[in-house]
C-alpha cells in the first residue's frame, strides 16, 4: 500500500505516492531523477547520500521518504541558481577539491549546513562538520581549505 | 541495500502510538531516528511486519529544564541536540560529550537518545553517561506508565525490560548536586564514525572545591554484554581525598567489575588494560570540572 | 627555457563544475526505458563442489525474465593474465570463495531480481578450505585448482649479481620481516553497470571501470562477440585505484542478461559485494636481508615474498613480480636476490591496487633502511641521500631512470619538516621518521602479450575552427586525466584552455589501455601531443601556401597564429573568414590571425580536420624471466617525513605532520599533482593505521561494510605540507611523469619509523591498531 506524502524539495512542492519501505535516497534518485545523492553504502557509514532535511544534513539511505513527509528536503541540485554555482560549489571547483566527485555532493551540504549556522568555523569545525563524509580521493585538505575559502566569500559578500 | 516490506504508521499523539503498540505488540519495530532500526532492517537481521514511527507525537523531541533541579529529555532528542545544549553540557556533561562522539554529523542529527537505549548494543555511547547522571527512563504502555532506573533498564546485548506495547518516552535526569563534574571518554580507531571499543563515563561531586569526593559514579560500556557500573571502584573514591593514585587504583578495581570479550575490534586483554586507563583519566576529567564548578 | 602557456598551472578540472552541482552521471545515474534489474547469486560457502543448480523456481516467480548459469553462458576461461586463465564466469563444478558467482537474475525490479536469487537452490558437498597463504602451500592442504598444484598460483626466483659473495664482504648485515593484511580500495561509488544490445546485435556496456579497452576484449571473449561489436563506455567513475582495472562478472553478466532478454539490464554491488569482489590489495610477508658497509653504502639485498592471492589470480603474477622489481630502486645496490610466491586461498581475489605489489615490500624496506642506519648510527636521512640513484641510472634488474628526482624529494623534506632540529630531539610518545619510494609511470607492457599502441587519441577541429575535441578512450576516474589531456592539446595547439573539449572512456573513440600502472599522463598524453601535432601541422600547411612561408616559420600561441614570430600580413585571409559568417557576430579581430580562423581555413580546403597521435613505449627492460614487469618508460619518486604522537597509555596514533616530496616530472597540473599526492597519503595512512578486511573461521568477511572496515574521516587526516619537485623527463609529453601511485610508497614506512622514533618498537605487522602497539610496547618494557 503506497502513501501520499507532500513536502518541498529544493523550494518545490512535491507529491507523490511511495511504497513505505522506500527510502528518501531512492525517491529523491528513481522517482524524482534527482541523482545528485549518490548510493554508496546504504548503511549510512559513508555520507554519499547526504542532503539536507529541515535545514540539518542527514543520511538519506536513512530516511524513510514517508518520513520526509510535509519536511524540506535541499538536494545538490538545488544549490546553484540561474546556472551561477553556490559559492560552496565555485571553491570546491577552485580549489581542486573535487577528484572522483562521488563524494562531492554529500560534502558539499554537509559543508553547507555547517556555514548556515557557523560562518566562521575553525579547521576542526570544518573537519568535524565532514566527517561523515568519506572521501578516499583527495586526503580532504583540499575540501578543508575550499570551506575556509567559501566561508570567507560568503561572509565578505554578507558584510558588503 | 532494499528495505523488507512493512506497515508504515505514523501517530499523532502518544495515545495513538500506545494503542498501536497495544493492538500490535510484537509484530511492531518503534521508529526513532531510523540510524539503528532502518540499518538491522537492511541487513536483514530484523524483519518487522509493523514500523511506528513515533517522531510526530509531540514532546518526544523536546528537552525541558524543571526548574534548575532537573531535567526532562524526551526519548527523541536527537544526538545533536544534546551535543549542542547549553543547559545538558553544563550540568549534565558526560551526556553531551558522548552526543558529540556519536557516529558523526549526519548520524546525530537522526540518532536519537531513546533509540539508542532501547537498542542497548553493548558498546552504545548513551548508556554509560545516563548511568552515571542516575537517569530515570519513563516507559509507557496503553495500559499504564512505570519508571525505571537506567540501571535496571538493560538485561543484555540487544535486551531490555521494554515489554513489547511499552515505549519509552523519556528520561529524567535529577541535576548533579554543587561542585559536580563529569566526563566521558570513548576509545575507538577513528576520530569519528566509530563503535567504542571500550567507553567510560564518571560522574564526581566534591564537598566543595578542594574537599573530598561525596559521591562518584562510574560506569563501562563495550567491557560487559550490558553497562556496568564500577561500583567497588565508587566505594574506593567515596569520602576520599582526590589523587592520582587514587583514580588509578579506581582503575585497578573497575577492571574487575567488567568481562569484557575478544572480538575484531580488540581482545579482552587490552579492553581490561584500557579500562583502567580510561577510567582513571575519566575520574581526572571530572574531577577538573567538579573543581570548576560554577552556580 | 619553461614557456609554457597552459602546462604548469592551476586549472580547474574540466568535469568539476558537473561533479559540483550533482549533473555528472555515473553509471547508476543511468536509465533506460524497459530496463531490467540484474541480482547475483553468490556462493554462501567458502569451497565446495556444486552438485545441483536448480533454478526451476526462480524462472516461474512473476516478474523474472531471465536466470542465467554456467549452462547458458558456457565455460570460457578468462582473467587478467592470458598465461593464468583460472576463471569461468560462474561457477560450474566448485565454489572457492564465500561469494563466488553461480547465477544471475534479470527482472523488472531489483526486488523481484533479489527474490528470485533466493529461490534458486544449489546443492553443495562441501570441501575443507583453506585461508592462510603459508598453510596453503603446506603439502595436504586443501587444492583450489587442479591445475596450479600446491595452490601456488606464481613464483619468482631472480637475482642480479653476486648476492651471497658481496654479503659476505658487508660489515653488517640486517634482517627484517613485515606482514602487511588484505585492504580494500574503499572507493565510495560501488561498481554498477548498465548493459544493452541494440536490435543489430551490437552490445553497449555502461560500466564503472578503470579500463573500458580490457573489458571490451574480456566480454567480447567470455560472450564470444566480436571485439568490434562491443562498445564499452566509461561514466563518471566514483574512484577506482585499482581494483576497477578488469572485468568483473557483474559486468558479463549484465551484458549476458541484456542478450538474453534483448532488454537493457542495470546490475550493481552492493558495498558488501564490493568487498566480496575485492580484487584489491593482497596480504603480504616479507623477509629480508640488507648488506651494507660500514660507511652506510647498500651492497646487496636479500628478499623474500608471500602472497595471499584468494581465490583466482587476477593480476597476481604481474604483483608478486612487482614485489620484487620495485626494490630494484632508488638506492644503489650490486646485487639482489628475490623469491616470491602467490598462494591461492579460498578467499575473494586479490589483484592491483594503487602501487601495485610495492607498497608493503618498500614499508619493509625502508623500516629495514632506519633499522640499519640505527645500527651504524647513521642518519637515516644521510644514509638514503648516500645511496641514492640519480638520473641517468639504471638499477640491477635494469630499470632505466631517465630522470630521477630522489635526492631533490629527500632534501626538499629533510628541509620541509624541519627534520634536523627534530630528529631525536623529541619527547618520548613523540616521533619522526622518513622514507622513499618510486613507482612506475606506465607498465612497460600491455596485460596481454601484444604490440598494440598503448594509446590512440584522435583529436577534431570543429568546422568553424573555434572548439578542439580531444576523443580518448582513456579513463578518468577522478585523477584529472581529462583535464592533463586537455592541456596537452592547448598547449601543443597554441590556443587557450576553454578552447578544449574532451569526450573520454568510451572504446568508439580510440584505442587506451586505460587508467593503471599510472600511465595516462605519460602515454595517453604523448598521443594526445602527436595528435595535437597532427593538426597544427595541417593548419600550417595550408598556411604557408597562402602565406607564402615555410610552414616551420608559423607558430600557434594563446589562439593566435604567428609567422616568422610575428603577425604577418594576414589581412586577406581574415577578410575571407568574415565574409564567410556573415550575419555572425563574433568576427575576428586583434593584431594576429587567430587560430579559429586558421583552422576554419584548413578545413575549408581539406574537410574535417582530424589528427591522430600514438603511443607505444619503446622494447624495455633486460632479457631475464619476468623481466617486462616494473619495466616504464619512466619513473616517478617520493620522500616523504611523518611525525606522529603516541598516546603512550593507550597505543592510540595521532599523524600530525606529514611532508610529502614528489618527482612527477613537468606537474602539468600543480592541483591535480597535489590532489594526487594529499590521496595517497590519505591511503597509506589508513592502511598502516586502521585497514583490515577481516574474515571468521569459515571464511566469511566479518567488517564488509564503511562502518567497519575504516578508512580514515577528515579528522583522522593531517594536512600534509606538499612540495613539488619537478624533472624533465625525455619519455614523458613535455617532461611530464606519474604521480598517482609513486606518493603513496613512502607513507606506511614513514609512519612507522616515527612511531619507532616515538616509542622505540619497530611494528613490523600491520595496521598499527592502538592495541597492536600498546602491547608491543608493554612487551618491551618486559625486556631488559
Amino acid at each position: 500500500m503506497k502513501t501520499l506524502i507532500q513536502l518541498t524539495v529544493n523550494g518545490e512542492p512535491v507529491e507523490a505516492a511511495v511504497d513505505a519501505n522506500r527510502t528518501l535516497l531512492q525517491f529523491l534518485r528513481e522517482d524524482l531523477e534527482l541523482t545528485g545523492a549518490k548510493h554508496g553504502c546504504g548503511l549510512g557509514d559513508c555520507g554519499a547520500c547526504t542532503v539536507i532535511l529541515d535545514g540539518k544534513p542527514v543520511n538519506s539511505c536513512l530516511v524513510l521518504a514517508v518520513q520526509a513527509n510535509g519536511r524540506s528536503v535541499l538536494t545538490i541540485e538545488g544549490l546553484a541558481e540561474n546556472g551561477k554555482l553556490h559559492p560552496i560549489q565555485q571553491a570546491f571547483v577552485d580549489k581542486g577539491a573535487i577528484q572522483c566527485g562521488f563524494c562531492t555532493p554529500g560534502m558539499i551540504l554537509s559543508a553547507k549546513a555547517l556555514l548556515d549556522t557557523n560562518t566562521k568555523p575553525t579547521e576542526i569545525e570544518i573537519r568535524t562538520a565532514i566527517s561523515g563524509n568519506l572521501c578516499r580521493c583527495t586526503g580532504y585538505q583540499k575540501i578543508v581549505q575550499a570551506i575556509q575559502d567559501a566561508a570567507e566569500a560568503m561572509t565578505g559578500k554578507e558584510g558588503s | 541495500m532494499l528495505l523488507p516490506r512493512f506497515e508504515y504508521h505514523e501517530p499523532t499523539t502518544l495515545e495513538d502510538a500506545l494503542n498501536l503498540l497495544h493492538e500490535l505488540g510484537g509484530n511492531a519495530r518503534v521508529l526513532a531516528g531510523g540510524t539503528d532500526l532502518l540499518v538491522k532492517m537492511k541487513r536483514k537481521l530484523e524483519k518487522p511486519s509493523h514500523v511506528i514511527s513515533v517522531a510526530r507525537v509531540p514532546g518526544m523531541d523536546q528537552i525541558i529544564p524543571r526548574n534548575g533541579h532537573a531535567v526532562t529529555i524526551g526519548a527523541g532528542v536527537t544526538a545533536a541536540e544534546l551535543a549542542r545544549n547549553e543547559l545538558v553540557m553544563d550540568r549534565f556533561t558526560p551526556l553531551a560529550i558522548a552526543a558529540g562522539k556519536l557516529g558523526a554529523p549526519p548520524i546525530r542529527n537522526r540518532a536519537s537518545i531513546g533509540g539508542n537505549l532501547a537498542n542497548a548494543r553493548p558498546a552504545a555511547d548513551f548508556p554509560p553517561p545516563c548511568m552515571v547522571l542516575n537517569a530515570t527512563l519513563k516507559l509507557k504502555s496503553a495500559k499504564g506508565e512505570r519508571d525505571i532506573p537506567v540501571n535496571d533498564f538493560f538485561r543484555g546485548p540487544g535486551e531490555t525490560v521494554i515489554e513489547p506495547n511499552e515505549l519509552l518516552v523519556s528520561l529524567h535526569i535529577e541535576t548533579p548536586p554543587p561542585w559536580s563534574g563529569g566526563s566521558y571518554i570513548k576509545l575507538g580507531a577513528r576520530k569519528a564514525m566509530e563503535i567504542s571499543m571500550v567507553n567510560v563515563a564518571a560522574m564526581i561531586t566534591l564537598q566543595s572545591a578542594d574537599g573530598p569526593i561525596v559521591d562518584v559514579r562510574i560506569a563501562l560500556g563495550a567491557v560487559a554484554p550490558t553497562p556496568v557500573r564500577a561500583l567497588a571502584a565508587e566505594d574506593l573514591l567515596v569520602g576520599a581525598i582526590p589523587s592520582e593514585e587514587l583514580f588509578r587504583k579506581a582503575g585497578e578495581i573497575g577492571v574487575g567489575m567488567c568481562s569484557p570479550i575478544t572480538d575484531h575490534r580488540g581482545t579482552m586483554e587490552y579492553r581490561c588494560m584500557m579500562i583502567e586507563v580510561l577510567t582513571k583519566r575519566c575520574l581526572t576529567e571530572a574531577l577538573a570540572r567538579a573543581k570548576a564548578w560554577k552556580p | 627555457m619553461r614557456d609554457f602557456q597552459v602546462l604548469g598551472a592551476r586549472a580547474p578540472r574540466l568535469d568539476a563544475p558537473a561533479k559540483s552541482t550533482g549533473q555528472a552521471k555515473y553509471a547508476d545515474d543511468l536509465t533506460m526505458s524497459g530496463m531490467l534489474h540484474g541480482a547475483l547469486l553468490q556462493s554462501p560457502i567458502a569451497h565446495g563442489k556444486i552438485l545441483n543448480i536448480d533454478t526451476s523456481k526462480a524462472r516461474k516467480l512473476k516478474g523474472v525474465r531471465a536466470v542465467v548459469t554456467a549452462r547458458e553462458a558456457g565455460l570460457v576461461k578468462y582473467g587478467v593474465s592470458p598465461a593464468r586463465y583460472d576463471e569461468t564466469l560462474y561457477c560450474h563444478e566448485k565454489v572457492r570463495y564465500v561469494g563466488d558467482e553461480i547465477a544471475a537474475v534479470a527482472a523488472v525490479d531489483l526486488e523481484t531480481a533479489l527474490e528470485a536469487v533466493e529461490l534458486i537452490k544449489v546443492d553443495y558437498e562441501e570441501l575443507p578450505a583453506v585461508f592462510d597463504m603459508f598453510e596453503a602451500m603446506k603439502e595436504g592442504a586443501p587444492q583450489l585448482h587442479a591445475e596450479f598444484p600446491g595452490n601456488v598460483t606464481a613464483e619468482v626466483h631472480q637475482e642480479f649479481g653476486e648476492t651471497g659473495a658481496l654479503m659476505a664482504q658487508c660489515d653488517l648485515v640486517v634482517d627484517h620481516t613485515f606482514l602487511s593484511k588484505r585492504q580494500d580500495a574503499a572507493f565510495i561509488e560501488p561498481h554498477s553497470c548498465l548493459a544493452v544490445f541494440d536490435l543489430q546485435g551490437k552490445l553497449t556496456l555502461h560500466t564503472s571501470t578503470q579500463v573500458p579497452h580490457y573489458v571490451m576484449r574480456t566480454v567480447a571473449m567470455v560472450l564470444r562477440i566480436p571485439v568490434g561489436d562491443v562498445r564499452v563506455i566509461k561514466p563518471c567513475v566514483g574512484g577506482g585505484f585499482g581494483p576497477k582495472s578488469e572485468a568483473t562478472p557483474l559486468e558479463m553478466s549484465a551484458c549476458l542478461l541484456s542478450k538474453v532478454t534483448g532488454r537493457p539490464v542495470r546490475m550493481n554491488y552492493t558495498r558488501e559485494q564490493v568487498f566480496l569482489h575485492s580484487r584489491a590489495r593482497h596480504q603480504f610477508y616479507a623477509e629480508m636481508s640488507l648488506g651494507v658497509k660500514k660507511d652506510g653504502t647498500m651492497l646487496a639485498l636479500r628478499n623474500k615474498a608471500v602472497l595471499d592471492g584468494g581465490a583466482y589470480t587476477s593480476f597476481g603474477i604481474a604483483t608478486v613480480y612487482y614485489s620484487g622489481s620495485l626494490l630494484g630502486g632508488p638506492y644503489r645496490l650490486q646485487a639482489m636476490k628475490y623469491d616470491g610466491w602467490r598462494a591461492y586461498t579460498n578467499k575473494p581475489a586479490c589483484g592491483a591496487q594503487r602501487g601495485h605489489g610495492g607498497v608493503a615490500h618498500r614499508a619493509c624496506f625502508e623500516q629495514l633502511l632506519d633499522k640499519t642506519a640505527d645500527e651504524l648510527g647513521i642518519d637515516p636521512v644521510e644514509m638514503r641521500l648516500k645511496n641514492v640513484m640519480v638520473a641517468g641510472q639504471a638499477t640491477i634488474n635494469e630499470l632505466n631512470m631517465s630522470s630521477l628526482g630522489m635526492k631533490e624529494c629527500i632534501e626538499a623534506v629533510r628541509d620541509g619538516s624541519d627534520w634536523k632540529n627534530k630528529k631525536g630531539k623529541l619527547p618520548k610518545g613523540k616521533g619522526i621518521g622518513s622514507a622513499c619510494g618510486f613507482f612506475v609511470s606506465g607498465a612497460g607492457y600491455p596485460i596481454y602479450r601484444s604490440d598494440t599502441y598503448h594509446s590512440t587519441v584522435v583529436i577534431k577541429v570543429a568546422e568553424d575552427g573555434g572548439t578542439v575535441t580531444v576523443l580518448t578512450g582513456s579513463a578518468e576516474i577522478g585523477q584529472g586525466s581529462d583535464t592533463m589531456l586537455a592541456m596537452i592539446a592547448a598547449e601543443t595547439l597554441g590556443i587557450p584552455l576553454e578552447c578544449v573539449r574532451v569526450l573520454s572512456g568510451d572504446t568508439e573513440y580510440s584505442v587506451d589501455l586505460g587508467a593503471y600502472s599510472s600511465r595516462q599522463t605519460l602515454m595517453t598524453g604523448h598521443a594526445a601531443k602527436e595528435a595535437a601535432e597532427s593538426v597544427r601541422r595541417q593548419i600550417a600547411e595550408v598556411l604557408s601556401v597562402h602565406m607564402g612561408c615555410d610552414a616551420a616559420h608559423i607558430t600557434f600561441r594563446n589562439g593566435n597564429v604567428l609567422f616568422r614570430g610575428g603577425p604577418g600580413d594576414f589581412e586577406k585571409l581574415r577578410q575571407g573568414y568574415i565574409k564567410e559568417h556573415r550575419g555572425w557576430t563574433d568576427p575576428p579581430g586583434g593584431d594576429y590571425l587567430t587560430f579559429r580562423e586558421a583552422a576554419r581555413l584548413a578545413f575549408l580546403e581539406k574537410g574535417t580536420l582530424v589528427g591522430t597521435g600514438k603511443y607505444k613505449p619503446p622494447r624495455l627492460g633486460g632479457a631475464y624471466k619476468g623481466a617486462a614487469v616494473g619495466t616504464s618508460p619512466a619513473y616517478g619518486c617520493s620522500a616523504q617525513v611523518v611525525e606522529v604522537s603516541v598516546d603512550l597509555e593507550t597505543g592510540q596514533v595521532s599523524v600530525d605532520n606529514m611532508t610529502d616530496a614528489h618527482d612527477c616530472g613537468l606537474a602539468i597540473n600543480l592541483t591535480s599533482v597535489e590532489g594526487q599526492m594529499q590521496g595517497s597519503l590519505s591511503m597509506g595512512l589508513g592502511e598502516c593505521l586502521f585497514e583490515e578486511v577481516k574474515f571468521d573461521s569459515r571464511g566469511r568477511i566479518i567488517n564488509a561494510s564503511l562502518g567497519e572496515y575504516k578508512i580514515p574521516t577528515a579528522l583522522d587526516m593531517p594536512n600534509v605540507k606538499s612540495i613539488v619537485v619537478e624533472s624533465n623527463e625525455p619519455n614523458g609529453p613535455y617532461g611530464a611523469k606519474e604521480v598517482g601511485e609513486g606518493a603513496i610508497m613512502p607513507t606506511i614506512p614513514a609512519i612507522l619509523n616515527a612511531i619507532y622514533d616515538a616509542t622505540g618498537v619497530r611494528i613490523n605487522e600491520l595496521p598499527v591498531t592502538a592495541e597492536r602497539l600498546y602491547m608491543a610496547m608493554k612487551e618491551k618494557e618486559k625486556k631488559p
